[in-house]
């Protein structure tokens, strides 16, 4: 009996479709979480990987936890299905036992209830392996699956959770039989659940406050809590410790439970209080039927069928299920906040709107899904359709009412959701709360959507008359016509259904230059909706039977009067807005696709690769005139170059690339264009006479870039309304790119174009000569340049362009600037223009400048200081400051990084200015960022690297290094820890996903995880082994000889020639290890003890066992002997915030021993507690907890 | 005057099934009832008439409207119950109640609630208005699909066994409802209750196998069959024998004992005595004999 009932539990649920949609929310969002950062589940993962172990167990975590709302459903619905269906006197009159009937449904749904969380396995198996193939996170963030992760979450959280949440809600409901008692059960296990956390964490003993968790999520959390990542990312919570003590207490006083409610239980009905009658009404008297009149009203019936379809979504289990899930989702993510390098923003509006839209889009999608199939299903399945389908209704208006519930139902949430996060940022004590985008961010991005999507689904239900299939359907159009488009090389949005340019809103910039477009997709699909819903409502064929001939009939007089009236008007409208945005988006701003662009990029090399050495001009002086029209999103822009031959044969002919979407025009003296291929962009003009050596020339190049209409995409998002921001790249620059050229490995081999160097080698030579002329900025075009500009813009805005202000005035209705670069530079040019706020300050004749949005004048001061900060220790230790300014400008959020020129730092809009810093105890983003960029004014503004292996560390890893070294000004080495950690890490994590070569750090090749990873590490390491002082000096020296200077450019080799003096001599291997070669340390520290000894002091002795590895550029490892100087310290508390000693000394082979003599007992000891030598892993087994010697 | 006027009235489901066979017949005001065993066609013909099923062939007339080319049109003059009568859950009665008066064109909010308070009170159900229709019990729910099918001012009326499952109380409730309707609407009403029938119809037809099979008003029907029925009460194993010597029409069981009627213009003694034939006979004698039985 028992058998039958469970089977019978689990089958008929496996009828419906609630167990599969669950099941669909989890996978869903596990698989997303996989993949993107922008959906998080419980809280953001940080450095370990995308799968690990402790990932996929935080997942199961939480959603064991609100899962709790699945179990309500088929917990409740097994208790009371029998009395909700009145089955209940002929069912308990059957001879069944008590305990199979019990147990049976009990455990049936038990069963069931798992099922839905296993989704986080699907999701995360899929994530997994779809993550990488998609890019949206990178194969390096993925790491192996273990069977034993999913056995024992299975078993150690998912069931046991369910079966606590199922005996509490099988409990109320068969004691209550009201679905409501359930429901709020399980919401207050889980209210008590996060109660008993805030209140249990202030008690010390960490086991009771483990024990007391009824999800065993804390207990995990206490075991885990040490984990080192590379435990994170292989270790799964086993079947020991703390975690199973809980589980074993908690099913305990589940299972008592369980075992209370069977006894109790009877099949006799309790004699239910007589429920309390409502009070009648006067009774209603009418003898004769009413008189009633008839006017049709399409209106009143489409109300009507929209109140009725709300109310049964409204009150549907599903949908309050999905509700609360979502619900609880979000307040767990606002809660947990925006995380951004361990610090949060300001709840600025569009930032609380972006998480929002993370947390629930997709519970607004299942919702648009499944409740498309309920409502067109809902007449049938609730048995009324033919009653429905007899009344002289008119289809489109049933439609409608449908549609219209599915936007209203997801306006609701978006409403609730909207207030939440209102609350949310009041709480915080935010009070420039913008409802107007709260309203607005509705109409230009959540109904078109939905609403699109609302008609599309409906539709498809009626034209595919079969709800799976219908369900099948849409899915498959949702996730998987993307897919197919990109497979088939389609770009266009008039194909895939819905489609438009993505918006994203920038504070500075609003909803951005994809806006019209976007607004002309929606229009062209809500009208190709409105075509489908009067299709769907003449083809809704509300008789059944017919074949062919009578359906078509039918159609034909569904199609009379009112029906093709509007079809008709919609089709127009449709077909004429259809001719516009295929005029605008295809012939009036035609693009390449793909597939195209890939194609000309092959072409481009191989067509015109033979120019790549040919002898050009260098440009020697430029003169920009930007003329900027924000309003109509048009630059006019002009180059007046003075170029000369620096070679020593005569020049004939003058190469140039051209982006193909504009058409400049060159001032070329005795210049003829001779070639000109606009596919590819570039053009050739023969000089009449060819220019000789030594000799200049004067060149004026005329660019515009001039908006028209709008674009299949989002269009130009550097040319815009607030918040336009250009480098001198826009105007054609000489020669072949070599840049163009296709760089994937993979791609190359397909379109046989032969394997391509990432970067030319290391000179190893005396002196490098000829290989150092070129620089890896401006690649031989020009060197050390006088630049000015001429700037402007519209009566409102600031336009801004490297070096000083010269002079400033209006025309028209026009701001005019004139700036000038105080030192000759790098042809490496920003052009800015917004409507700014300005903050200024003057520090020793330097104008520090910050140009901001008037919303975001949060940290103006922090950056100044920053400015100030890095320009004092830069000054002092690497030389003086060539520029008279120091400016940070705010540009829009499309992009998130800063960027150094001359004098000149453009800095993103969420980068820094919306971070909440007032914590001053965190990591500072500012600081980091800002010094980083004023380090570029000495290390690539002042010195740049050769063209060459090793060249981006003298900037790069430079400048990451200045930047550690002016925060390390007011923090103290252990402290200096945490921004380490980062640059590790990135080390670390980069090395593992290389694809090509890892090499030693001075022959880098642009690869970022070694010139800011390890590049920064290793600098700051040395400065700890040999001092501040001569690291700097060695950097100053080797500034002082390049500074400025014309070719050849130094060499990574240049700059070790000056460190070597001012390494001693006993820790020359330095170089060699950490610079020539890929050195790695593995410390374990194996016992930390203490014995006292006569005089009262305590010595303290660690156990270490140690290794030294060499790896070459493909990750294989080698051991070497291990004869270094490491640094052993004891700490006084076990947080590791407190040295009591520290020693530097020499490891001599693989296992050491080492003794202190200290007046007091350490909590802790390790090896190299400053971390700041590169281990293999990041792991925590250098540090031990100090024991007394038994 | 209304007049439903059908005419060779066809329809084969793609099965083979023919559930209307050339179906032709007059009906006028009043209740006609149409009597039939299960499959029959009853609901085959009734669905075509409430245009919810599409016919072969034939035509279908109420008045001048052509219910199978221009279904919206009869639809503002129907109200139908189906056999199957569902409701939405969550929604109560005078929510469904209210929601079919809007798509029945009755606009007027004040009128709309007088007129679904009338029709709750004359089901019985005024009192549970405001409970969601999904706890009803079968006869509570079919109450309610009486009442929806009453709403407006219908010409032509269409109830599929409406008094299944309700008990006898609500019966006479329904049927006293019924007469109220007026006599200005056509109600066809279909059932194999034959007491509904007898007690509530002028006209009535027999249907089966897709065919009418008798038509006309009960009592002539009964009339016709005046001495030609004849009653036994036999024991159980002595059935078989009867059935094979005589055209037995019913056998049904009174007071523990079969009680077997047969058909005949004599007197086929064998221990039978005539009796009043009753509706129920006539429903027995159209559908169980064949055609060239009932022709005599």
């Amino acid at each position: 009996m028992f058998k039958e009932f469970f089977l019978l539990e689990i089958k008929s649920a496996l009828k419906r479709p609630m167990v599969y949609i669950f099941f669909l929310i989890v996978a869903l969002l596990s698989f997303f979480a996989v993949i993107t950062d922008s959906i998080t589940i419980g809280g953001s993962v940080g450095n370990v990987m995308k799968n690990a172990p402790v990932v996929i167990t935080q997942f199961v975590g939480v959603f064991s936890i609100i899962g709790v709302l699945f179990a309500v459903a088929f917990f409740n619905n097994a208790a009371l299905r029998d009395y909700n269906n009145q089955f209940n006197e002929i069912l308990f009159s059957t001879p069944i036992s008590k305990a199979s009937f019990l147990f049976g449904r009990f455990f049936g749904a038990l069963m069931l209830s798992t099922i839905p969380l296993l989704g986080v396995y699907l999701g995360v198996v899929l994530g997994s392996s779809l993550g990488p193939i998609l890019g949206s996170v990178s194969a390096e963030r993925i790491g192996p699956l273990f069977l034993e992760t999913f056995v024992n979450n299975y078993l150690l959280f998912i069931l046991p959770n369910m079966f606590i949440a199922g005996v509490i809600v099988f409990a109320l409901a068969i004691k209550f039989k009201n679905t409501v008692v359930s429901f709020v059960g399980a919401f207050g296990l889980i209210v008590a659940y996060s109660i008993a956390g805030t209140l249990l964490s202030d008690v010390d003993n960490e086991t009771i406050a483990a024990l007391a968790d009824t999800f065993g999520d804390r207990a995990w959390t206490v075991e885990s809590r040490y984990f080192t990542p590379m435990e994170k990312n292989t270790v799964s919570p086993g079947f020991s410790g703390i975690l199973f003590l809980n589980r074993l207490v908690w099913l305990g006083i589940g299972a008592i439970v369980l075992i209370v409610t069977y006894l109790n239980f009877s099949f006799k009905e309790k004699q239910s209080k007589a429920k309390k009658q409502n009070v009648k009404n006067t009774t209603f008297q009418l003898i004769q039927k009413p008189q009633v009149s008839e006017a049709y009203s399409s209106w009143l019936q489409f109300s009507s069928f929209f109140k009725i379809s709300f109310l049964n979504i409204f009150k549907s289990v599903v949908f309050k299920v999905i509700f609360l899930f979502a619900l609880i989702l979000l307040v767990s993510n606002i809660v947990g906040g925006y995380e951004y390098f361990g610090l949060k923003s300001y709840p600025l509006t569009y930032i609380v709107i972006d998480m929002i839209n993370g947390s629930t889009t997709i519970f607004f999608i299942i919702i648009i899904v499944f409740f498309s199939g309920e409502l067109v299903w809902n007449d049938r399945s609730s048995k009324i359709d033919e009653v429905i389908n007899a009344t002289p209704h008119s289809s489109i208006s049933s439609l409608l009412g449908k549609v219209a519930t599915l936007v209203g139902v997801s306006t609701f949430l978006y409403i609730i959701f909207s207030v939440i996060g209102i609350t949310y940022q009041l709480i915080l004590g935010f009070t420039f709360i913008e409802f107007g985008l709260y309203f607005t961010n509705y109409l230009y991005e959540f109904l078109p959507n939905y609403l699109f999507f609302s008609i599309l689904f409906t539709a498809i239900q009626v034209f595919i008359n079969n709800k799976y299939l219908g369900y099948f359907v849409a899915v498959l159009l949702t996730f998987l016509l993307d897919i197919i488009l990109f497979a088939l090389d389609v770009n266009t949005n008039m194909i895939n259904l819905g489609s438009r340019p993505s918006l994203s809103y920038s504070d500075m910039n609003g909803f951005g230059p994809g806006a019209l477009s976007a607004s002309w997709f929606s229009t062209y699909w809500l009208l190709f909706g409105g075509i489908l819903l009067v299709l769907s409502a003449v083809f809704w064929v509300r008789s059944t039977g017919g074949n062919a001939k009578t359906r078509w009939k039918l159609v034909r007089v569904n199609l009379k009067g009112r029906n093709s009236l509007i079809l008709a008007v919609v089709s127009i409208l449709w077909l004429g807005t259809a001719s516009y945005v295929y005029y605008n988006t295809q012939i009036l701003n035609s693009y390449e696709t793909r597939d195209e662009q890939e194609q000309i990029s092959v072409d481009y090399e191989k067509q015109l690769k033979k120019y790549e050495s040919i002898t050009l001009p260098k440009v020697k002086e430029i003169v920009y005139t930007f003329d900027i029209f924000p309003n109509k999103r048009d630059v006019k822009a002009k180059a007046d170059l003075i170029v000369k031959n620096e070679s020593n044969k005569a020049i004939d002919s003058i190469h140039y690339n051209i982006n193909s979407d504009t058409d400049p025009k060159f001032t070329i003296p005795n210049g003829s264009l001779v070639f000109d291929d606009e596919r590819l962009g570039y053009r050739i003009y023969e000089l009449n006479s060819p220019l000789q050596p030594g000799e200049f020339m004067k060149i004026k190049i005329e660019v515009d870039y001039i908006s028209e209409g709008f674009e299949n995409g989002r269009g130009s998002t550097n040319i815009v309304r607030n918040g336009t921001f250009l480098n001198n790249r826009v105007i054609p620059q000489m020669g072949y790119n070599s840049g163009a050229e296709i760089a994937d490995k993979n791609d190359r081999i397909k379109f046989e174009l032969p394997p391509k160097s990432r970067m030319p080698a290391l000179y190893e030579g005396d002196s490098c000569t000829a290989d150092c002329m070129t620089n890896y900025l401006s690649e031989g075009r020009s060197d050390w340049i006088k630049t000015e500009t001429f700037i402007s813009t519209s009566s409102d805005q600031i336009a801004i362009a490297p070096g000083s202000l010269v002079k400033e005035w209006q025309e028209g209705d026009r701001n005019y600037y004139h700036y000038k670069v105080d030192e000759p530079s790098q042809d490496f040019c920003s052009f800015i223009s917004a409507d700014f706020e300005v903050a200024k300050r003057d520090w020793n004749g330097i104008s520090l400048e910050v140009y901001y949005d008037e919303k975001h004048a949060y940290n103006t001061d922090l950056m100044l200081d920053a400015i100030q900060k890095s320009l004092e220790y830069y000054i002092e230790n690497f030389g003086p400051y060539y520029h008279k300014q120091a400016r940070i400008i705010e540009f829009p959020n499309y992009s998130t990084f800063a960027q150094a020129f001359p004098g000149t730092m453009p800095y993103s809009e969420s980068f820094g200015f919306i971070i909440d810093l007032e914590d001053t105890t965190k990591n500072n983003v500012i600081d980091a960022v800002v010094a980083h960029e004023m380090a570029h004014q000495w290390w690539a503004h002042q010195l740049l690297g050769a063209n060459m292996q090793g060249g981006t560390m003298l900037s790069e890893a430079f400048s990451e290094y200045s930047s550690l070294m002016v925060m390390k000004q007011k923090k103290s080495p252990l402290e200096m820890k945490e921004f380490l950690n980062y640059d590790f890490n990135r080390y670390l994590r980069g090395r593992g996903g290389e694809t090509e070569n890892e090499l030693p750090l001075y022959k880098v090749e642009n690869q970022q995880y070694i010139h800011y990873g390890k590049g920064s590490v290793i600098l700051y390491a040395l400065q700890d082994y040999i001092g501040e002082d001569k690291v700097n000096l060695a950097m100053s020296n080797f500034l002082a000889e390049f500074r400025y200077k014309a070719p050849p450019y130094p060499t990574s080799l240049d700059f070790l020639r000056h460190l070597e003096p001012q390494v001693p001599d006993s820790l020359n291997y330095l170089i060699e290890d950490w610079f020539k070669s890929i050195t790695l340390y593995d410390f374990r520290l194996k016992e930390a003890t203490y014995v006292k000894n006569e005089t009262g002091k305590y010595k303290v002795t660690l156990e270490m066992e140690n290794r030294k590895l060499k790896a070459d550029t493909v990750g294989n490892e080698i051991e070497v002997p291990l004869n270094d100087w490491v640094d052993v310290g004891l700490f006084k508390d076990s947080e590791g915030k407190e040295l009591l000693a520290l020693e530097r000394i020499k490891f001599n082979g693989n296992m050491q021993s080492y003794t202190f003599t200290v007046d007091t007992i350490p909590a802790k000891a390790a090896i190299d507690p400053k971390r700041i030598l590169i281990e293999r892993v990041y792991e925590k087994d250098n540090f031990n907890t100090v024991s007394e010697k038994e | 005057m209304a007049t439903l006027s059908i005419k060779n009235l066809s329809k084969t489901y793609p099965n083979g099934v023919k559930a209307l066979n050339n179906v032709s017949i007059e009906i006028e005001n009043g209740m006609f009832g149409l009597l039939g065993p299960n499959g029959a066609g009853k609901s085959s013909l009734m669905r075509t008439l409430a245009t919810l099923q599409e016919a072969d062939s034939g035509s279908a007339f109420l008045d001048d409207i052509d219910i199978l080319n221009n279904p919206t049109e009869l639809r503002q003059v129907l109200g139908y119950l189906p056999q199957e009568f569902g409701v939405y859950a969550k929604i109560t009665a005078e929510q469904l109640l209210d929601h079919i008066c809007l798509l029945k064109g009755i606009s007027n909010r004040k009128e709309r609630k007088e007129l679904v308070g009338y029709l709750l009170q004359k089901v019985n159900l005024y009192d549970k208005r405001n409970k969601s229709v999904k706890g009803f019990s079968g006869g509570m729910k079919q109450r309610v699909g009486i009442a929806q099918a009453l709403i407006g001012s219908p010409k032509l009326i269409i109830v599929d066994e409406p008094t299944a499952g309700l008990d006898p109380g609500e019966r006479n409730r329904f049927h006293n409802l019924l007469a109220d309707v007026g006599k200005e609407v056509i109600i066809l009403l279909s059932t194999h209750i034959v007491d509904d029938v007898r007690e509530l119809c002028s006209e009535f037809a027999v249907m089966n196998q897709g065919e009418i099979v008798y038509h006309g008003a009960p009592k002539d029907a009964i009339f016709e069959l005046k001495g030609k029925v004849w009653q036994k009460s036999i024991e159980r194993e002595e059935l078989e024998e009867h059935q094979k010597n005589h055209q037995v029409i019913s056998d049904k069981m009174i007071a523990g004992k079969p009680v077997i009627h047969a058909f005949s213009d004599i007197n086929p003694s064998d221990g039978f005595n005539l009796v009043e034939p009753s509706l129920e006979d006539v429903f027995f004698v159209k559908t169980k004999l064949n055609q060239v039985v009932v022709s005599v």
